[in-house]
């Protein structure tokens, strides 16, 4: 009897202990803070279970972060402030993206109205072009390219990005990610509607190329020619390369959660600041990273890298699904 | 643009999914190198396009769509590609068909197409309960990147197949524009494909037996 | 009476079937008498009022009659040449062949064409042209020469997209109709015409302007000409004269049919502006090119291509007068265009070869056909006294009417343009000095008859077209939409 009363304590805490805005705000950091690596870890050991190897722990990223941390840093001789600080601020952005898109709640949160889908797009970018700047100030011939390919490939990708943003304002009149994610809780005719299948689909493509996955970049691969994303980190080491990685791994996840919570699968929400649906929302986000996550690396294992100059067809494959996207709804209805 | 577009009922949200289905699968179409992909593609396109001709019978009651999809099946998804491919494989040729263009070219001008087939579509003030527009911008869509097809390949194969393709796309237009067509229309739709095939494999039969190749870069006597 | 048009509905293309079977000799006397008798039922047809037949589904009312008898005089006229063409293949088994497919072929192609005038209703239409060019491409093919391949393969699939354009603009038209009687009705044409005007006109509009480029595309509108130089000029001669003679004026039947539908809708002054524009792109293009060709009956098809942009300015001006010009300009084109592919194949004949920089003295080498043929082009130039001359002064009479004296000059200009181009030709082909003694003789008296059937034809529409002719060209016009 004695436990059953202890659960009811417990339960009646859940219920009763109701979070603040900004205590829940904060915990959606802290959410992918914590939890990005895991979900690295987890990708790369089902690939490894795909392909017939035992793979890495689950855990691993964090031992190995935990290991780089504990490494001294080393600074190439012409490399100049921009080589330390990049890491820093991408992994800065990182963290402040969270604050604007619905990683745990279906209600917006006081700081999600400090900018729209534009400004969440504008830190990732920024993050990236600070990668990119640290990369290119070591004079490291493969950091130099890889730098270069990033931007550029970012640049043509980024038209996509922009048509499904007005997708995304077509439908909800607003380009707040909340107000999507609400959209398409609303009805399932919302769902299956052309429109949102479409601009779901183009962003699927966005978050491949800009994740670094097959078919634009090996992940895992050590083959410097095709390297883009990879290759801007191979100059640095030690706490500078664990931000780097742990940036990466972030980033990954925030990619993730817009995927689910914005397009693809925006339930399993909290729809208030209770404590326990705050932690079911954790979990349930955790269960739909981790299966999207196991879509990629099913991805991962079925289709072969495209050819460096051939990556322009499927920025043209995102870019013709999100402009279908915005010409369906222009129609009216789509 | 300026009001809230409203969310299309599940009738035409699925008529319009299928038919983006149809538009998309030309875009493969474009990208496809192998002639023999392009006729499997072709072949998946007319599935949808047959899937649709049962999807509108069904929702609309019209029984003879039931008829006409059942014709189209064997005629597009079974005849057609196996005739096609059956001439590839005795051709015994490169079954690469060649581009004019890079891939993200044609599909930009593709894109650029559509965009102009949406608006020619947008622009028409034909918004009745009966008539899904997005879908018939899609099919608007779907026969001016067919022409796109035609135009710059260079292949036999992917000239007929743009043509085939066509033909699916007017398909498209009219079972979302007039799904109780008289069958008379629906008459002159099947015989528009059998003749189809017919001058179609017989051509192409004539022009490789005499030019050995499937390719039209030899067809260049005739100018002026 | 209804008869008559059963008997054009089954003999052409019974004889079409028979033909596939029986020696080449009676295959030629049967195509003669099938060309014949159509051409006689058409005349007969002539005064008649509408008629209808097999509960509704034939139906000729003056519109069809006019582009009927355009088709008939041209088959009845090439039935007479198709005697005396001979195959140029040496040995005798593949001659029997050849003549076989060809016989068959070139019924089967004047039944379509003379089906499409007859049928009622759009869709019907739609099919009867699908016919023609199913059946024209495998003869445009059947030589087969690398040349003749490549002109048949351009052929089909221009063609068949235009045709494809075609068939979405009669179904939108089917749509347009829907939203007044209603989802199941027959594309008859009194029906569609007794409530085109409550069509949507946005609609009718779009159909309209599919319909234009569909079957412009086989009616060789610039810029959707592109195939029909070639096939014209690879075309066996009676297959080319049957293409440009007939076919092309069955497309344009085709876009009246839908001008009608479409005039009665929206007002004529929607269609009349789309019509003009492809009109002055043909007449003006073809004009230019028509003085740049070498090939013979390359240069006959561009005349083509500059008559059909006649017709369609013709039909943009509101003057019935200019209508009856058009009407009667299909079928003095039908004739002198005939006689003229007809006369071309004479000299392909004679000199072997269809390349103008090495023909001379044609008039010389042919004591008949070579007049005849300077004849038939002097008429395409719309010489005085044939029957283009008077077409066209009507047509321009009805410009300046309208008035629409800018467009009229641009008209008088191209034509003009035109008649240099063609008349340099024969001045250079036909009325120079032989250089090398050719024998003088006709190839074969069959070719002279046939064109003196189409010149005497065309002289009669200039003269002096009979009564009861110029009565159906004006009930014609009046059903297109001019007031009398």
């Amino acid at each position: 009897m004695a436990s059953t009363h202890e659960f009811r304590d417990v339960e009646a805490w859940v219920v009763a202990v109701e979070l603040a805005p900004a205590q829940i705000q904060v915990l959606q950091v802290l959410t992918i803070l914590v939890f990005a690596p895991l979900l690295s870890g987890w990708i790369a050991h089902l690939e490894a279970r795909l392909q017939g190897r035992r793979g890495p722990r689950i855990l691993q990223p964090y031992y190995d972060l935990a290991k780089l941390f504990r490494k001294e840093t080393l600074v190439p001789e012409d490399a100049g402030w921009v080589f330390v600080v990049g890491p820093m601020v991408a992994f800065t952005c990182y963290l402040t993206v969270p604050l604007l898109i619905p990683v745990l709640t279906t209600f917006p949160l006081p700081l999600g109205y400090m900018g729209d889908i534009l400004g969440g797009g504008f830190l990732l970018g920024l993050a990236g072009f600070s990668v990119a700047l640290a990369a290119a100030e070591t004079g490291g011939p493969y950091a130099q390219l890889g730098s270069s390919r990033a931007m550029t490939f970012g640049a043509l990708i980024e038209p996509s990005i922009l048509f499904v943003t007005f997708a995304v304002a077509l439908v909800t009149t607003t380009d707040l990610p909340y107000f999507e994610a609400a959209a398409a809780r609303a009805s399932l005719s919302q769902v299956i509607r052309p429109a949102h299948l479409l601009i779901a689909l183009a962003f699927f493509l966005v978050v491949l190329n800009d994740t670094g996955r097959i078919p634009v970049e090996t992940h895992a691969g050590t083959l410097e020619f095709g390297m883009i994303d990879e290759a801007r980190t191979l100059e640095h080491s030690g706490p500078l390369f664990a931000l780097l990685k742990w940036g990466s791994a972030m980033k990954q996840m925030i990619l993730y959660v817009l995927l689910v919570n914005v397009f693809a699968a925006p339930w399993g929400l909290a729809g208030s600041g209770a404590t326990g649906s705050v932690v079911l929302a954790v979990l349930a986000l955790l269960g739909k990273a981790f299966c999207v996550g196991a879509i990629f690396a099913i991805i991962d294992n079925s289709f072969s890298k495209l050819r460096l100059f051939k990556i322009t067809e499927f920025m043209a494959a995102a870019f013709l699904l999100s402009i279908l996207a915005v010409l369906v709804l222009y129609l009216g209805g789509g | 643009m300026a009001a809230v577009p409203a969310v299309p009922s599940i009738f035409s949200g699925s008529t319009e999914a299928i038919a983006l289905v149809v538009l998309l699968t030309e875009f493969a179409m474009l990208r496809a190198h192998l002639s023999r992909s392009q006729v499997r593609l072709y072949a998946f396109q007319s599935l949808a396009v047959t899937a649709l001709a049962v999807f509108v019978a069904a929702t609309k009651h019209v029984d003879q769509l039931y008829v006409l999809a059942g014709f189209s099946f064997v005629l597009k998804v079974v005849v057609v590609p196996s005739v096609v491919s059956r001439l590839l494989r005795d051709a015994r040729v490169d079954i690469a068909s060649s581009h004019r263009f890079g891939v993200a070219t044609m599909v930009l001008l593709a894109i650029a197409l559509s965009v102009f087939g949406f608006f020619v579509v947008g622009s028409l003030p034909v918004h009745s309960k009966s008539l899904p527009a997005p879908a018939l911008g899609l099919a608007a869509a779907v026969i001016l990147v067919a022409f796109l097809l035609v135009t710059l390949r260079s292949d036999v194969v992917s000239q007929a197949v743009g043509f085939f393709a066509l033909e699916n796309g007017v398909s498209v237009a009219s079972l979302v524009v007039a799904a109780g067509l008289p069958l008379i229309v629906e008459v002159a739709f099947l015989f528009d494909l059998l003749v189809a095939v017919v001058v179609f494999g017989l051509l192409m039969r004539i022009h490789h037996g005499r030019a050995r190749t499937l390719s039209t870069e030899a067809l260049d006597r005739l100018q002026g | 009476m209804g008869w008559d048009l059963i008997v054009i509905l089954i003999v052409p293309f019974a004889v079409s079937v028979i033909c596939w079977w029986v020696p080449t000799r009676i295959a030629r006397a049967l195509t003669l008498a099938s060309g014949v008798l159509t051409f006689v039922l058409a005349v007969l047809l002539v005064p008649a009022k509408t008629t209808t037949a097999l509960s509704g589904w034939l139906r000729v009312d003056a519109l069809s009659v006019v582009f009927l008898v355009a088709v008939a005089l041209v088959y009845g006229a090439t039935a007479v040449f198709a005697i005396g063409y001979v195959h140029p293949a040496g040995d005798p088994g593949s001659a029997a062949r050849y003549n076989r497919r060809f016989f068959a072929g070139l019924n089967l192609f004047a039944w379509a064409m003379a089906m499409a005038p007859v049928v009622n209703g759009l869709a019907l239409l739609w099919v009867a042209i699908e016919v023609t060019t199913v059946v024209s491409a495998l003869l445009v093919a059947i030589d087969d020469t690398d040349r003749a391949t490549e002109a048949a393969w351009k052929y089909v699939l221009i063609a068949s997209m235009g045709l494809g354009i075609g068939l979405l603009a009669t179904i939108i038209m089917y749509y347009a109709g829907s939203t007044v009687f209603g989802n199941a009705y027959e594309l008859f044409y009194p029906k569609v015409l007794s409530g085109a005007a409550r069509f949507p006109p946005e609609v009718v509009r779009l159909s309209f302007v599919l319909a234009v480029l569909g079957f412009g595309t086989k009616m060789g509108l610039v810029p959707v000409h592109t195939w029909l130089p070639d096939a014209h000029s690879e075309a066996p001669t009676p297959i080319s004269a049957l293409l440009s003679g007939s076919l092309l004026a069955v497309s344009f039947y085709a876009i009246l049919r839908f001008y009608q539908v479409t005039a009665r809708a929206i007002g004529p002054a929607f269609p009349r502006g789309v019509l003009l524009a492809f009109g002055v792109a043909s007449l003006a293009l073809a004009a230019l090119y028509l003085a740049s060709q070498r090939d013979l009956k390359r240069l006959l098809a561009y005349s083509s291509v500059e008559h059909m942009g006649v017709l369609a300015i013709g039909m943009s001006f509101s003057a019935p007068i200019a209508i009856v010009g058009v009407l009667l300009h299909v079928l003095a084109h039908a004739a002198a265009k005939s006689s003229a592919f007809f006369g071309a194949g004479s000299i392909t004949r004679k000199f072997g070869t269809k390349d103008m920089s090495r023909i001379r003295g044609g008039i010389g080498a042919l004591p008949w056909s070579g007049p005849m043929l300077v004849l038939a082009v002097l008429g395409l130039s719309a010489m005085p006294p044939f029957g283009i001359f008077r077409s066209e002064f009507l047509i321009v009479s009805g410009g300046l009417q309208d008035p629409r004296d800018a467009v009229a000059a641009v008209l008088v200009v191209g034509v003009t343009l035109a008649m240099l181009g063609l008349s340099w030709f024969t001045s250079r082909t036909m009325l120079t000095p032989s250089v090398e003694d050719s024998s003088r003789g006709e190839p074969s008296a069959w070719i002279v008859a046939s064109m003196v059937i189409g010149l005497a034809a065309l002289a009669i529409l200039g003269v002096h077209p009979p009564g009861q002719l110029s009565d159906l060209l004006t009930r014609a016009a009046g059903e297109l939409g001019a007031q009398r």
